[in-house]
């Protein structure tokens, strides 16, 4: 303590030197978690999903409350849109059958793979204002990996950046770090979906970098390109919202609403085979 | 060694608390930094360097599950615990008026410092939308939540040492 009090400021300057030096060169590092990170999850994870089941079981109830009235309504509309989607997808798979038929007759590869996916829950959400980070509570002990992709619901979620032993952490598409290579599925326009922080409260996010004679308008659905190292393609990002000339008048940027309902998004599916893997199929 | 147990018990269940539920009471998606009311708390009843150990502890378990870096939070937060540590001499722990102030000022500097580091660094210069839509409304939220926080820190750190003192005199018996 008095050794502590007699060089208070150099031992803090050298400590202080020493951690941002041990941040500098921890940049981009996208290890696994190393024993102490597993010791701290093995506590930790457990609980958090408790207290996030708590926390999700009272914003339910106070849903209901106000709820109660609208369900036979609801109850009666889901269950006419269940016809109506039986019907269709009976359709449908007649027509999975015979694009495979006619794929197989031309010789060319499925383009859209079916994946392996496993189901995982959010159990915690980055603490700072400043990102859009959360975790899940399925690790290496499920045979998860970094990189591997998150969908829910049909759309594109995020990717996992690291993983521990029971959780891994996740970065979405709404995360100002994250970047997209997409396309657009009607006029096959490429660009880069990127989160942005001013619209990632609204839930929505930005495709970036599109060419400014593209015909790319509203509505039109945008999903993941081929030309992503991480992403498989053919996965529904989202819909344009707005599409903005940039001012140099060279490119345009277009603001996409995602297909997942982030706000909401409490359960997603891990697809798990990376795309490497796929592509060999 | 009590003193380090609990301390570490209040670091595990305020991360637990701050990334599972904390995010039910966000106000127009802006979230309190409690871990930094504890830092303040803790480093302006006890000094700089308990006040260093604790951010960096705190800012430690930031950085193991949402950092992507390993010390970034580690490092703000020793810092903070160090310059808040320097008000604890000639400062009244019943006074609630400057952990407040102190916590506000420091939620401002410590965004701040997140800003430059994640964000200018990459070539954002929007600072002053930042101030308006993150740092201006969590600095006032946090200081709002300092008053529960550091309260109930405020009785835990008097239980602690009573416990101390009491264990000074068994060794001053003898």
């Amino acid at each position: 303590m008095n050794f502590f009090n007699d060089y208070k400021k150099q031992i803090f300057t050298i400590v202080a030197v020493i951690l941002a030096i041990t941040a500098v060169i921890s940049v981009g590092k996208k290890t696994n978690a190393t024993i102490i990170d597993n010791a701290l999850g093995l506590v930790i994870t457990p609980v958090q999903s408790i207290t996030t089941t708590v926390g999700g079981w009272f914003s339910e109830k106070i849903g209901n409350i106000k709820g109660e009235n609208s369900l036979a309504a609801e109850n009666e509309e889901l269950r006419a849109q269940v016809e109506l989607l039986e019907t269709e997808n009976k359709r449908l798979s007649l027509y999975e059958e015979e694009n495979k038929r006619l794929s197989e007759l031309l010789e060319i590869s499925q383009k859209y793979a079916e994946y392996e996916t496993t189901g995982a829950d959010i159990i915690a959400k980055d603490p700072s204002n400043w990102y859009y980070t959360f975790v899940i509570n399925k690790g290496t002990k499920d045979s998860l990996d970094s990189e591997m992709v998150l969908i829910s619901s049909g759309g594109l979620v995020g990717k996992i950046t690291e993983t521990g032993y029971n959780y891994s952490k996740c970065q979405s598409i709404l995360d100002s770090r994250s970047s997209v290579s997409a396309m657009s599925l009607r006029t096959g326009d490429l660009g880069v979906v990127k989160g942005d922080y001013s619209l990632m409260d609204d839930g929505l996010c930005k495709m970036e970098y599109i060419d400014a004679e593209s015909e790319i308008m509203k509505g039109d659905e945008i999903v993941t390109s081929n030309l992503s190292e991480i992403y498989p393609a053919g996965i529904t990002i989202g819909y344009v919202k707005e599409v903005v000339t940039d001012n140099n008048g060279l490119t345009k940027y277009a603001i996409i609403e995602p297909e997942v309902d982030f706000k909401h998004l409490s359960t997603l599916l891990v697809v798990m085979d990376k795309k490497e893997e796929v592509e060999i199929k | 060694m009590r003193r380090v147990l609990i301390i570490f018990l209040i670091l595990v269940i305020n991360l637990i608390f701050q990334t599972s539920v904390l995010p039910a009471f966000a106000i127009r998606g802006i979230v309190p930094n409690t871990a930094l009311i504890i830092i303040i708390s803790f480093s302006l009843l006890r000094g700089s360097f308990e006040g260093c150990l604790v951010g960096f502890f705190a800012g430690l378990l930031q950085d193991i599950f949402f950092g992507d870096t390993l010390c970034t939070y580690a490092l703000l937060g020793t810092v903070t615990g160090f310059f808040a540590g320097k008000f604890n001499h000639g400062f009244f722990r019943e006074n609630y008026a400057t952990p407040v102030i102190i916590s506000m000022a420091s939620a401002v500097i410590y965004e701040t410092a997140v800003y430059v580091i994640g964000f200018l660094f990459k070539g954002n210069l929007h600072y002053f939308y930042f101030v308006i839509t993150i740092i201006v409304p969590e600095a006032v939220y946090t200081a709002l939540c300092t008053f529960i926080i550091y309260r109930i820190l405020f009785s835990v750190n008097d239980y602690i040492e009573n416990k101390e003192k009491h264990k000074r005199k068994l060794f001053s018996i003898k």
